[in-house]
């Protein structure tokens, strides 16, 4: 005789969003915006190694927040599918909307599925082009897919980074004022987050086939000032 | 294409080949296809980089094509060359380039080019020994560690040897090795190398019926390339026929004669 206890779906479903929630809010929080001539992403992030913000194509910036491992490994399989897609097909038809869906079905599987669901929440940014529109892609760690217009900002302390975010960037800037807004917001009043402790990252046309670009400590702290 | 995910014990890492070879993207093939060849192409060390050259023609019964790229950037700072089986070659040029970038983005840092020119190896050796259609690379560029330009060049079974001075693949390298030979000095400045690399291909294009030379007629000539600490840098049409041009002069008044100092 087996002691298998009966838990309703509701419970099992409570239960198992709580747990990966409370391992996302343990991390620090990411910011994602579009400003007027490219996409910036934002990370707080005491590691200079460990990376959260990363290339995935030519147009294509990945950021996770929540565990680390969870999250690096979906990361590399983004970068696998671009350059496996690209390589069968065109580089023209690589795009983030197809790599956001796998994305939100296989955190979908493993949030109902998996021994435990990832405690992951991840960011697809699409630079827009000829073909296709500038967009930021969120995937909630069971799968949740929204398309954000401006800006998204994911982690434990979203919500009050949004509403600061929202308050004093209602429309796209340029990358310096986009980039003080998002750390600010990510900083809150009472604190300040110093430059060595920030990634960032940002998809913008600079005439290459490549978009993505990562700020030195340097350039960051000049486009603070 | 699903989401490319893997157990941490079966990963195959940074390398876009054990990738692809696992998803079946590359495979090799028993049928024979019409083996369209014959080339050359050198790459010279100079004091601080390296050059490249390479004619344009792709030959088969006939001149298949008059203006192939046969050197390509495979990243920032590393050329690669080919000859042998066209079909191949310009596959191994598409692997490559996707490799090294996917390396880069997989790791967040850059192959050695060392590293790079080994990479090379087990492609070559896979390719060559499984198919009929043989590809033979040459590597050249900028070591950011040691801070000069390198040049690798490979044998048929992907064995890979850096060269001290310069190397040359395809039809017409006992050509243009003959002419590198002559005028090779350790101390050449970017505009000798420049030079010499471009009547060493004259050479090659005046002897060998597969290497294209310079054609004046369709203002086609041979690609040059310039590798430095400034990355890879491909000289323009004008930049290119400038050069052909006063080969071509100086070998009219000599009536097509080469001796003397060295013409």
């Amino acid at each position: 005789m087996s002691n298998y206890f009966y838990v309703s779906p509701e419970q099992l479903t409570k239960d198992r969003a709580e747990f990966a929630q409370k391992g996302i809010a343990r991390g620090r929080s990411i910011v994602g915006a579009i400003y007027d001539k490219g996409v910036v992403l934002v990370a707080e992030n005491p590691s200079a190694s460990l990376n959260k913000i990363s290339e995935v194509y030519d147009r294509i910036a990945f950021a996770g927040v929540g565990k680390y491992n969870e999250f690096d490994r979906l990361r590399e399989a983004g970068i696998r599918w671009a350059d496996g897609t690209g390589y069968t097909y065109s580089r023209d038809d690589v795009d983030a909307r197809a790599l956001a869906n796998y994305y939100a079905q296989y955190l979908g599987d493993m949030f109902t599925e998996g021994q435990k669901p990832l405690e992951v929440e991840i960011l697809i940014a699409q630079l827009g082009g000829k073909l296709r529109p500038t967009k930021l892609y969120r995937i909630a760690y069971e799968g949740t897919i929204s398309d954000e217009p401006h800006f998204v900002v994911l982690g434990g302390d979203a919500e009050t980074i949004k509403e600061r975010f929202a308050a004093s960037a209602p429309e796209l800037e340029s990358l310096a004022a986009t980039l003080r807004h998002a750390v600010a917001a990510l900083a809150g009043p009472e604190r300040t987050i110093p430059v060595s402790e920030l990634e960032v990252g940002v998809l913008e046309d600079r005439g290459m086939r490549r978009t993505f670009r990562r700020l030195h400590d340097d350039e960051v702290t000049g486009l603070l000032e | 294409m699903g989401l490319p995910l893997f157990r941490a014990h079966d990963d195959p890492g940074p390398s876009f080949v054990a990738f692809a070879e696992r998803q079946g993207l590359v495979r090799t093939s028993e049928v024979a296809d019409v083996d369209v060849h014959a080339t050359t192409v050198v790459a010279l060390r100079y004091a601080s980089g390296v050059v490249m050259v390479g004619d344009r023609q792709a030959t088969g019964n006939y001149i298949a094509s008059r203006d192939v790229r046969k050197i390509e950037a495979a990243d920032r700072f590393t050329g690669l060359a080919i000859s042998g089986s066209a079909a191949r070659g310009i596959e191994l040029l598409r692997l490559t380039q996707l490799s090294f970038e996917h390396y880069e983005k997989m790791t967040d840092s850059s192959l050695s080019l060392e590293g790079k020119a080994n990479y090379l190896s087990p492609i070559i050796q896979r390719n060559n020994l499984s198919t009929p259609l043989p590809v033979l690379p040459l590597l050249a560029g900028w070591d950011r560690n040691t801070e000069q330009g390198r040049v690798f060049e490979y044998d048929g079974a992907g064995g890979c040897y850096e060269r001290s001075d310069f190397a040359t693949i395809g039809s017409g390298s006992p050509f243009a090795e003959g002419t590198l030979r002559l005028g090779y000095r350790a101390d050449l400045d970017v505009e000798d190398a420049l030079a010499l690399g471009a009547l060493a291909l004259y050479e090659a294009g005046d002897n060998d019926p597969a290497t294209g030379g310079a054609d004046f007629v369709r203002r086609i000539f041979p690609m040059m390339v310039v590798i430095d600490a400034g990355g890879f840098r491909e000289l323009s049409t004008d930049e290119v026929e400038r050069r052909f041009q006063t080969i071509a002069e100086r070998r009219a008044e000599s009536r097509g004669v080469a001796g003397g100092s060295l013409r």
